[in-house]
C-alpha cells in the first residue's frame, strides 16, 4: 500500500506551508537557519508560547514563516520591541531575529542596552557581511578585501576599518549566566545544538542570549553553491566559531 | 513623423538576465543614432521576484524616463505577468514566452500576440543562461538593429564570463543568431510544456528510499555540493522558478543525511526502509 506524502515531508511541524516555497532567494543561508530552529522549537514543544520579532532587511522575508506570532519592527529595533513583550508578558518565549545591518549598523546601541540589563530574549544575528536587501553595499561586518557593490578594488580596513566582531564587544559587558556564541550554517549539528543552548537560556536561566549566524548570501556574493560554501571558511577564520567564556571576574 | 516615440517594457523574473536584455538594446539604440531613456524597476534585490525594465527610443530627446502605457511587452515568465497589466492598451504588442505562459492568460487581442518558446529553446539546444541571448536576438530582428553591433554590445557586456570559458562564447553567439533568425508562432502558439511538476519524485531500491519536491526545490545545488559520495546530480525535472533539480542515485547514497540537512527550503528527505 502506498501512502501520500505531504508536501511537507521534511519540514518543521512549526513552519507555515503554505507560504513554501519561501520568498528567500536559492540557496539563502538564512532559511537553511530558519528551518534549523523550527526544528529545535519543535524540539523544546514551545510553538504555542513563543514571539519572534523581526527585523527590516531580508529577515523580514520571514514573516509569514511559521505558525506562531511574528512581530515586524522598525530597522533595528527587534531588540527593544522584543524586550517589551517580554517585560509586559514574562511567561512567553520571545526571541529576535536580524541582519548584521539591523543588529551591528543601525541598532547596535539597542541590543547593547538589552544585554546590559540581562533582558531574558534570545537574539539571533545572521551575519552575511553586507547589505544584501539593497543590492550587497559594505557593512561593517565586510571582512577586510571583499569585494563589495560600494568597495569594487576590496574593503580598504584603513578607512572602513576591520571586521566587526559583534558577540566579543556583548560579551564585555553582558552578565555572568549571559549566553554569547557564534554559529555557521557550514556546520548544522553544532548550528542546532547552539540554537537551542539559546533558547535554553532564556527558559532556565532567565538570562540574555544572544547567538551569531555567519550565512551565505549567494545572490550578492555572486557565487555557485561551492564558491558560497569556500567564502563562509574564509568567514570563520575572521570570525572564530564558538562559544564565548565570560571571564571570571 | 508626428509621434515617433516608441516606448518598451521588458519584464521576467530576477534572475533571468531581464536587464542585460534592457541594457544591450539601449546601447544599440544609442549607436543607432537615437535618443534612449532606461530605467529598471528597482526593488529588493531576490531571486524570482518580477524583474521589469522601461526602454523609450526616439529621434527626439527624451524628457522623462517613466511612462504608463508601452507600445511593445515582452514578458518572460507568468509571474511577472500582474505587475505589468497596467501597461497594457488596446495598440500594445506583446511578445511571451509560450513556453512558460498559457496564450490565453494574456489579454490582448489574438493579432496583436506573438510568442517565442524561448525558455524551452534554450534548454534544449543551448542551455539556460542563453534564454536573454534568444530574447536580444529575437528584439534585434523586430526593431531593425544591425545584428553585428549588438553583437558587439553583447560581447562587452558579458566580457568578463566569456574570458572565463572560450565554448561559452560560441555557444552564446549561435545562441544570439537563433534568435535573431527565428520566426515569432502567431495564432499556433505552442502548449507551455515547462512547468513545475506537482508531484513529489519519488526513487527506492531494498534499502532507503528518496523524496525530491519539484515544487519546493529552487536549484541552488547545495546538496549536490555537500553530497560525500557524488550522488546527486542535476536532472531533467525542472524546479520551482524554472532551474533544473536534482536527481538522486540512490545505490550510491550512503544515508548520511546531509543533503537534507543542509537544504535550505525543505525539498528533499532521504530515510531508511522500515521493515
Amino acid at each position: 500500500m502506498t501512502k501520500t506524502i505531504d508536501k511537507n515531508f521534511s519540514m518543521p511541524k512549526c513552519f507555515n506551508e503554505r507560504s513554501k516555497p519561501s520568498l528567500y532567494c536559492p540557496g539563502c543561508g538564512q532559511s537553511i537557519f530558519l528551518k534549523h530552529l523550527g526544528f529545535i522549537i519543535d524540539d523544546l514543544e514551545i510553538q504555542g508560547k513563543t514571539t519572534l520579532g523581526i527585523d527590516i532587511g531580508c529577515s523580514l522575508l520571514a514573516w509569514n514563516f511559521f505558525n506562531f506570532d511574528i512581530v515586524q519592527t522598525h530597522h533595528g529595533r527587534s531588540v527593544p520591541v522584543a524586550v517589551g513583550y517580554k517585560l509586559s508578558n514574562k511567561r512567553r518565549i520571545v526571541m529576535s531575529i536580524m541582519g548584521d545591518g539591523g543588529g551591528y549598523a543601525i541598532g547596535l546601541q539597542s541590543l547593547l542596552h538589552a544585554a546590559f540589563r540581562n533582558n531574558p530574549i534570545s537574539v539571533f544575528v545572521l551575519n552575511n557581511t553586507g547589505y544584501s536587501m539593497t543590492g550587497g553595499q559594505m557593512a561593517p561586518t565586510s571582512i577586510p578585501g571583499e569585494i563589495t557593490t560600494t568597495s569594487p578594488s576590496g574593503k580598504d580596513p584603513k578607512n572602513s576599518g576591520k571586521a566587526f566582531h559583534g558577540p566579543e564587544l556583548i560579551k564585555q559587558i553582558s552578565d555572568n549566566s549571559a549566553y554569547i556564541a557564534r554559529a555557521s550554517v557550514s556546520n548544522p549539528i553544532m548550528l542546532q545544538k547552539m540554537i537551542k543552548k539559546t533558547l535554553e537560556n532564556q527558559i532556565k536561566n532567565n538570562s540574555f542570549s544572544f547567538l551569531e549566524v555567519l550565512t551565505p548570501c549567494p545572490t550578492n556574493w555572486k557565487t555557485t553553491a561551492s564558491e558560497s560554501f569556500n567564502f563562509l571558511s574564509k568567514m570563520e577564520k575572521e570570525f572564530p566559531i564558538g562559544e564565548m567564556t565570560k571571564n571570571e571576574k | 513623423m508626428k509621434n515617433d516615440l516608441t516606448k518598451i517594457v521588458i519584464s521576467g523574473e530576477g534572475g533571468q538576465g531581464i536587464q542585460t536584455i534592457a541594457k544591450v538594446l539601449a546601447e544599440s539604440f544609442k549607436d543607432s543614432g537615437f535618443y534612449v531613456s532606461y530605467i529598471p524597476q528597482f526593488g529588493p534585490e531576490q531571486r524570482g521576484a518580477p524583474s521589469i525594465s522601461f526602454i523609450q527610443y526616439s529621434t527626439k530627446e527624451i524628457k522623462y524616463p517613466r511612462f504608463y502605457k508601452a507600445d511593445y511587452l515582452i514578458v518572460l515568465r507568468e509571474r511577472a505577468i500582474p505587475a505589468t497589466t497596467t501597461f497594457v492598451n488596446s495598440k500594445t504588442k506583446v511578445i511571451f514566452d509560450s513556453s512558460t505562459i498559457r496564450p490565453n492568460v494574456i489579454k490582448q487581442s489574438e493579432n496583436k500576440k506573438e510568442a517565442v518558446p524561448a525558455t524551452k529553446l534554450a534548454f534544449d539546444l543551448f542551455g539556460k543562461k542563453n534564454l536573454n541571448l534568444i530574447i536580444s536576438g529575437y528584439l534585434t530582428k523586430l526593431f531593425s538593429l544591425n545584428e553585428k553591433a549588438v553583437w558587439k554590445i553583447i560581447k562587452n557586456q558579458l566580457q568578463k564570463k566569456f574570458s572565463e570559458k572560450k565554448d561559452l562564447e560560441d555557444n552564446a553567439r549561435n545562441a544570439f543568431i537563433y534568435g535573431y533568425e527565428f520566426t515569432s508562432e502567431k495564432k499556433n502558439f505552442s502548449q507551455p510544456t515547462f512547468k513545475t511538476n506537482k508531484t513529489i519524485i519519488i526513487s527506492k531500491n531494498r534499502e532507503r528510499e528518496a523524496f525530491i519536491s519539484p515544487e519546493l526545490c529552487k536549484g541552488c545545488g547545495i546538496c549536490i555540493e555537500k553530497c560525500p559520495v557524488g550522488a546527486l546530480k542535476f536532472g531533467d525535472e525542472i524546479g520551482v522558478y524554472g532551474n533544473p533539480i536534482p536527481e538522486i542515485d540512490i545505490d550510491k547514497c550512503i544515508n548520511c543525511g546531509n543533503c537534507f540537512r543542509f537544504c535550505p527550503d525543505c525539498a528533499i528527505k532521504v530515510k531508511k526502509k522500515s521493515k
